[in-house]
Formats: C-alpha cells, sequence, structure tokens
C-alpha cells in the first residue's frame, strides 16, 4: 500500500468519522460541532492536496496507482463467487479529490454563517448539528465514490448519497414543498438507479465472449474485457456493451439530472442554499457524469457515443431555454446546472471525455461560487430569493456582487475565465463531430452554441436584476448589509478559481499558439494529464483530424454568440433599451405555456405515468387480489372443506373420536394427567430455561461428555 | 504465527466462559431485557466456535470450505431477528403491564 493509497483511504473516513460524532454527540457539544464537521474535512482536503501535488510531482497521463483485496471468497459454492473492492488513485480522481475536498471546506465554512440567523443563532434549534452531520456524510460518500477502483463501491457511495440528498433537500421539514421535493429526487434518481444496478449485474453475471462471466466489478478487469474484444456479443440483437452501457447511462440519467429524469434537480432547490451548492457543484450531480467517465470505453465500444451526445444536447438546450423565465435566484442556477451538466454528457457523447472532465471541475468550482453568492444575497435580503424585488445590490454587499460577476463571466465562456476554456473544448468538439464529421448531427452543435449564447443570456439577465437598477423592495435594500467573514472568503477563493491560468498556463487555452502561456510550466496541465491513452479514438481518426481544423472557427463562434447573449441581456435588462415585455410578447403563447409548465414533464409523470397506468395498474392488482384470489381461490377452497366437513363431521366426529376416543380415552386419562402437568406449564420462563440447562446438564454427564 | 491464536481450545475456553455467562444471565435475571442479553451471548458463543474452527481449518486444510463462516452468518442473523422480535414483544407487554418482569409475564400458564 503506497502512501497514496492510504491517504486515499483516510479521505472519506474523516468526514465519515466526523458524522458519526455529530449525530451521536453533535448538540452537546460546544458551538453544536460544527468544527468537528469542518475540521474533518479539511484534513480531508490536506490528504487530498498531498495526492495532488504527488500527481504533478509524476506529471504522467498513465500515473495509476491501485490497491484491492478480496472482501469475500466464496470458492465452494458450486458457482464460485468472489467480491474483490479497492482504491483506484489517478489522474482524474486526484483532481476530482482535490476539487471536491476544496468545495466541501469552503461549503461547511460558509453554512457555520448561514445556517445562523442574524444574531448568530443557529437556526432550527439542535437540527443545525444534524446539518452538519448530513454535509458531512454526504461528502464522505462522495468521496468514498472518487476513490472506489469498482463499481461495486461505487453504487454503495452513489446510493448513500441518494441517502443524504433526501436527508438534505427535505431539511426545512416543516416546509410540505421541501418534504415533496425531497421524496421527488429520491424517487426519481431511483428510477435511474435501476438501470444502473441492472447493468452492473449484468456486466457481473452474463458469459462474456470466451464464455467465462467477468465475475468482477473492478474497472480494471472490465477495461482488460473490453480491450480484448470480450463485449464483442450480442444480447436480444444489440452489441452486449451497448445494452449494459446504455443501462448504466440510466444512472448518470438520473443522478446528474439529463432528460427525462430532469424533473427532481429545480425542485432540489427547497434544500438550504449550501446544500444546492453542495449537490449542484461538488458531489451528486457531479457523481452522475464521473461514472460515465469512468465507463467511458464501455460506451464507445458499444457505439452509443451519439445516443449519449443527444441527450446531453436536449438537456443542454431545454434547461436553458427555461432557465430565461425564472425569477427565483436560485432557480435559474438550478436550470443552468441542468444546461452544464447536458454540456458534459454531450462532451461525453462527443468523445471529448477530456473536455467533459474538464467543465465537470471548472462548473464545480464556479457553480459553487455562484450558489454561494446567491446565499449570501439571500442571507442579505432576510430570505427573498425573488429577483424581481432585487436590484441595485452591488452597492450593498460589493464583497458578493464581485464574486457572483466573475463566477457569471466564467459560466458565460468570457476568454480568460475557466468556463471559457472548457465550454470551448465542448463546442470545437460538438463542431467538427456534427459540422464537419457528419452533417446529419448537426442538432449538437446547434444547441451547443444556441446554449452558450442562452447561458450568457440568462446569467447576465439575473446579474442585471440584482445589483443593477433601482432596488424594488426598499424595506429589504435598506437592511441589506455585507456577509460575515466565514461566508465571503469562500466566495473569493472560489472568484479566484474561475480563472483560466489556473487550467491551462494561458488565457485563452492555448487557442493563440503557443505565444500566449503565461505559466509555461503549467502549460496545459489538464488536457495533457487526463487524456487516457487506452480509451481510444472517439469517433475514429477522421474526427481527430476535423477536430484540429474546427479549433479556431468554433472558438470564433463561441465568442461570438456570448457576446452576442451578454449584449443582448445588457440591451434588455440592463441599459432597458428592448422591453423586456415586448421581447415576450414575440413569442406565440404556446412558447410561454411550455415553459412555465415545465414542457410539461411533471404534468406527464404524475398525471399520466402515475395516475394513468401506475395506480390503474395497482388497482387493478388490488382487484385481482380481492376478486380472484382471495374470494375465488381462497373462499372456493374454503367452500369445498366446508362441504367435506360436514359429511365427515358426522361419521368420522360425532361417532368414532367423541363417542370413543374423546369420552373414553380423552375422559378420563388426560384430567388426571393434566392436572399433574399443569405444574410445570407455570407460564415462568425462566424455569423452563432451567428444566432445558439441567436436562442438557444430565445429557452431557450421561453421555460421559 | 503465536500459539495461542492457532490453538482450537483457547477459542473454545472462551466460547465455554461466554456460553456459561450467557446461561447464568438468562437464568438470574430479573429484567427481560437481561434474559435476552444472555441468550444474545449464548448465541454469540457458538458463532465464536463456528468461526474459530473455520480460521483453524482454512489455515490447515488444502481446499477449505466455508461452511463454518455461512454458519456462523446465519447465526448472526438469527440473532439480530431474534432481537428484534423480542424487543418488540418487550415493548408491547410493558405498554400494557408498565413492568418487565419475566415472572410477571404468566397469563398463559397451565
Amino acid at each position: 500500500m503506497t502512501t497514496n493509497i492510504s491517504l486515499a483511504l483516510l479521505i472519506p473516513l474523516f468526514p465519515l468519522l466526523a458524522y458519526f460524532v455529530q449525530v451521536f454527540v453533535g448538540k452537546r457539544l460546544p458551538r453544536m460541532g460544527d468544527w468537528v464537521s469542518l475540521g474533518a474535512i479539511f484534513l480531508s482536503f490536506v490528504a487530498a492536496s498531498r495526492i495532488f501535488l504527488s500527481m504533478f510531482n509524476h506529471f504522467d497521463p498513465a500515473w495509476v496507482e491501485t490497491w484491492h483485496f478480496t472482501w469475500f471468497d466464496l470458492a465452494s459454492l458450486k458457482t464460485p463467487f468472489k467480491l474483490e473492492i479497492g482504491v483506484r488513485i489517478d489522474n482524474m480522481s486526484s483532481i476530482m479529490l482535490f476539487m471536491v475536498t476544496l468545495c466541501s471546506t469552503l461549503i461547511h465554512l460558509f453554512s457555520t454563517g448561514y445556517m445562523r440567523n442574524h444574531h448568530g443563532e443557529p437556526e432550527d434549534g439542535y437540527r443545525y448539528a444534524s446539518f452538519f452531520a448530513y454535509l458531512s456524510l454526504f461528502t464522505s460518500a462522495m468521496l468514498g465514490l472518487i476513490i472506489s477502483d469498482n463499481l461495486f463501491t461505487l453504487f454503495m457511495s452513489w446510493e448513500l448519497m441518494g441517502l443524504c440528498s433526501y436527508l438534505l433537500i427535505g431539511f426545512y421539514r416543516h416546509k410540505i414543498s421541501a418534504a415533496n421535493a425531497s421524496l421527488k429526487a429520491f424517487m426519481t434518481t431511483r428510477v435511474g438507479d435501476m438501470g444502473l444496478f441492472t447493468g452492473m449485474l449484468m456486466l457481473f453475471t452474463l458469459p462474456l465472449a470466451n464464455g467465462q462471466a467477468l465475475g468482477s466489478f473492478r474497472f480494471d478487469d472490465i477495461y482488460a474485457a473490453i480491450q480484448s474484444g470480450q463485449f464483442n456479443f450480442t444480447i436480444g440483437g444489440f452489441h452486449a456493451a451497448a445494452v449494459i452501457g446504455l443501462l448504466i447511462f440510466c444512472g448518470t440519467v438520473g443522478k446528474s439530472a439529463q432528460f427525462p429524469l430532469q424533473v427532481w434537480l429545480p425542485d432540489a432547490m427547497e434544500g438550504p442554499t449550501p446544500v444546492s451548492a453542495l449537490i449542484h457543484a461538488a458531489t451528486m450531480v457531479a457523481a452522475g457524469v464521473y461514472l460515465i467517465l469512468r465507463m467511458f470505453p464501455l460506451l464507445e465500444v458499444g457505439g452509443v457515443l451519439t445516443i449519449v451526445a443527444y441527450v446531453g444536447a436536449f438537456t443542454a438546450l431545454f434547461a436553458a431555454i427555461l432557465a430565461i423565465k425564472q425569477n427565483d435566484i436560485k432557480k435559474i442556477l438550478a436550470y443552468s446546472t441542468l444546461s452544464q451538466l447536458g454540456y458534459m454528457v454531450m462532451a461525453v457523447g462527443l468523445g471529448a471525455y477530456q473536455a467533459s472532465f474538464m467543465h465537470l471541475i471548472t462548473h464545480a468550482l464556479f457553480k459553487a461560487c455562484l450558489f454561494m453568492s446567491s446565499g449570501a444575497v439571500i442571507y442579505a435580503m432576510h430570505h427573498e430569493q425573488d429577483i424581481r424585488h432585487m436590484g441595485g445590490l452591488r452597492k450593498k454587499i460589493p464583497i458578493t456582487f464581485a464574486c457572483m460577476f466573475i463566477a457569471t463571466l466564467a459560466i458565460s465562456g468570457v476568454p480568460m475565465f475557466s468556463g471559457f476554456v472548457s465550454k470551448d473544448k465542448i463546442l470545437v468538439a460538438a463542431y467538427a463531430f456534427g459540422i464537419l464529421d457528419h452533417s446529419q448531427h448537426f442538432f449538437i452543435p446547434l444547441a451547443g452554441f444556441l446554449t452558450a449564447g442562452l447561458t450568457a443570456f440568462y446569467m447576465f439577465r439575473l446579474i442585471f436584476k440584482t445589483f443593477f437598477g433601482e432596488p424594488h423592495d426598499h424595506h429589504h435594500y435598506e437592511e441589506a448589509h455585507e456577509v460575515s467573514f466565514n461566508m465571503f472568503v469562500p466566495l473569493v477563493v472560489l472568484a479566484g478559481l474561475s480563472l483560466s491560468v489556473l487550467f491551462t498556463g494561458s488565457l485563452t487555452g492555448g487557442l493563440l499558439g503557443e505565444g500566449d502561456f503565461i505559466l509555461k510550466g503549467a502549460n496545459n496541465w489538464f488536457e495533457t494529464l487526463v487524456t487516457n491513452a487506452s480509451f481510444s479514438a472517439g469517433h475514429g481518426e477522421a474526427w481527430h483530424e476535423h477536430l484540429h481544423h474546427a479549433h479556431m472557427p468554433g472558438m470564433i463562434l463561441s465568442l461570438v454568440v456570448a457576446s452576442i447573449g451578454i449584449t443582448f441581456s445588457y440591451l434588455v435588462f440592463g441599459a432597458k433599451k428592448i422591453s423586456a415585455d415586448k421581447l415576450a410578447a414575440l413569442w406565440p403563447s404556446f412558447v410561454h405555456k411550455a415553459i412555465d409548465n415545465l414542457y410539461f414533464f411533471d404534468w406527464f409523470y404524475i398525471k399520466i405515468l402515475i395516475q394513468k397506468v401506475f395506480m390503474p395498474f395497482s388497482s387493478f392488482c388490488a382487484i385481482f387480489d380481492d376478486k380472484v384470489i382471495d374470494q375465488g381461490a381462497v373462499d372456493g377452497v374454503k367452500n369445498v372443506t366446508q362441504a367435506t366437513k360436514d359429511v365427515a363431521g358426522i361419521l368420522i366426529d360425532d361417532v368414532l373420536i367423541d363417542g370413543l376416543l374423546v369420552d373414553g380415552v380423552g375422559g378420563a386419562m388426560p384430567s388426571a394427567l393434566g392436572s399433574t402437568l399443569r405444574t410445570l406449564q407455570n407460564g415462568r420462563v425462566q424455569r423452563y430455561l432451567l428444566v432445558a440447562v439441567a436436562a442438557l446438564v444430565v445429557v452431557l454427564i450421561w453421555r460421559g461428555f | 504465527m503465536s500459539g495461542l491464536a492457532n490453538n482450537l481450545s483457547f477459542y473454545l475456553v472462551v466460547s465455554a466462559i461466554m456460553f456459561v455467562f450467557g446461561i447464568v444471565a438468562a437464568l438470574s435475571r430479573k429484567n427481560t431485557i437481561g434474559i435476552f442479553m444472555g441468550v444474545e451471548l449464548i448465541l454469540n458463543a457458538a458463532a465464536l466456535n463456528f468461526v474459530a474452527v473455520k480460521l483453524l481449518q482454512t489455515k490447515a486444510a488444502a481446499s477449505p470450505t466455508q461452511d463454518g463462516a455461512i454458519f456462523s452468518l446465519f447465526i448472526i442473523v438469527m440473532a439480530a431477528i431474534e432481537a428484534a422480535v423480542a424487543l418488540a414483544i418487550v415493548l408491547r407487554v410493558f405498554g400494557v403491564k408498565r413492568s418487565i418482569d419475566p415472572d410477571g409475564m404468566a397469563r398463559l400458564r397451565g
């Protein structure tokens, strides 16, 4: 076991310990133990930094350290069953560990302010301690998922996160909407998890091309089987890897809220804001993308990448459209998360997994910043979330404004900020795939570029409406003040991490050539490290060739759409040269109706799927049970038995049993025996036990041991 | 390979002590929960025997079986179920009688 492996094992352990401390003694500790959770996650952060540095020391795309052991091995069974679990540390998991522990530490720090009221007292009394307990467990599960070298422990952590999201989204349990939202999140992700679990079991048990089941959940074994072509067989006419890959992808669709299971994520905004930051940036939704990044070779061999790309492109575009009409500051961010997740999934589908992973990291950092900034705004405004009631806040809360503005620049894809680099790589890949390579898939780049423009538009709408213009609610405006130290430090740190220099060593991601690298040593370290030689071609040689040609036009197009979005947003919401109402009136009413009803997804699930399909089915089952089983089978048998009884009763019972046996043998003998034996049945349990022990001793002595 | 850990009788003695403690507790406690704790000790003494035999057999035999481990797993599951059922009964009895003295639960005597 190397140092890095031991450290990696410690990383999820610290928050897990903090969870147990918090659950059992949290409320009796000073400050209700928020420092326990914060300290634990900070220790994890230190350990993760150590691994992160060690990654730079190696600086090798093929660097990987694994360690595993046999958890149990039932070799004597007819079909031997062996489960190996372990830890895998490579470039991807090191970067991920660093990002998650960093975000989570900052979110914990932020929560110590946000979960207290303006007098510094914990809100919700003792539940302050539980809140930190849940945060710790959530983070621990995510970290466990990252270090897993196998699908089994990954799935365990995955489900643990599902539970924690339920607990945290429904944290304000006195609100019925929060309770419903938590249930919805839990149930919807469960639908996807069914697919993931089925896929995992198929992967484990199906006989492969060489006639033997894989019998392992470890990534190394899966990759090896893929590379030796063991998945080249069909299940029901479909390629095996395609079936399994798509089933596993179902898990991602649920967890990362992709079309058509995206309905839970906007509702998840019912949770406290730090939770939204945690779910939407560092943990839950990132886990889904991380899963398909790990399972990329399977999707690739199965040839289902294009399906994945379409799912992502749909989600990206349609969520971005929804975000435009939202007025709740957190809802806007929720839809933008959906949309950005769509980008990541799309990038995986395009074969550009490096770009997807990079966007996962950059998005996590600036989205955590955006969410916590919105939390700071909400906190400053005394829990007002509607942006129509805000305005002019930049003078009142300048630090929050600056941080949120930087993060907005990042998400909108403005050069010099991280979002530009990662989003640009995705858009270039989309351009190469959908325009240069396969022009029948033009929808994917179209959706990608449209989303980029829309993102810039609605994010700047949020900024203009919140921080510029005239205050709309003077009472709240006057009372608003900058948040305390422990709440703005996380914002500043995360805003600083939204600079592109940190990821590429240059301002533009090196698109203008070698000349613009500022940090020479860090020259594109991210992409260099994440590129995995054993994950092969993506969409083939031609696509790689096209990727090269797509750089310039892709970058220029993405810059153009982003600037159109920002300018338009400025004209409408900043300078108010164009009336927003007139702009809205341009669209036919059915468009508004569709957007207001979230494309009727909730309506479809509740009114059609649940009420028209599942409920009738359950009622049918209930009726079947009542009429056929109970009244038909059970009562029928009863009637037959009764008839038999009536006949047999006279002959056998009355004459033979009652007359002869009962009165004769049963009358005299039992009364004598019974009165003797009843003293044994005195109802004292311990007396019975004593008799049994005494009997045991007698037997032991009699048999002579 | 230290001596104690490979000596079967060491495990058997510990198990026997646990067993006797369990019996004494189950016989003498005037509290139903205490009796159940005694029963748990008895069960775990048996489980310990199984595990010990399995462990030493694994070290010695060329093709060890897992029967001992599986038996102890069953015992653990059974003990868990027993505890759940027993505690439910105790709670109900307490609800009715406001006491869990085992001698008080003799209404079904013959």
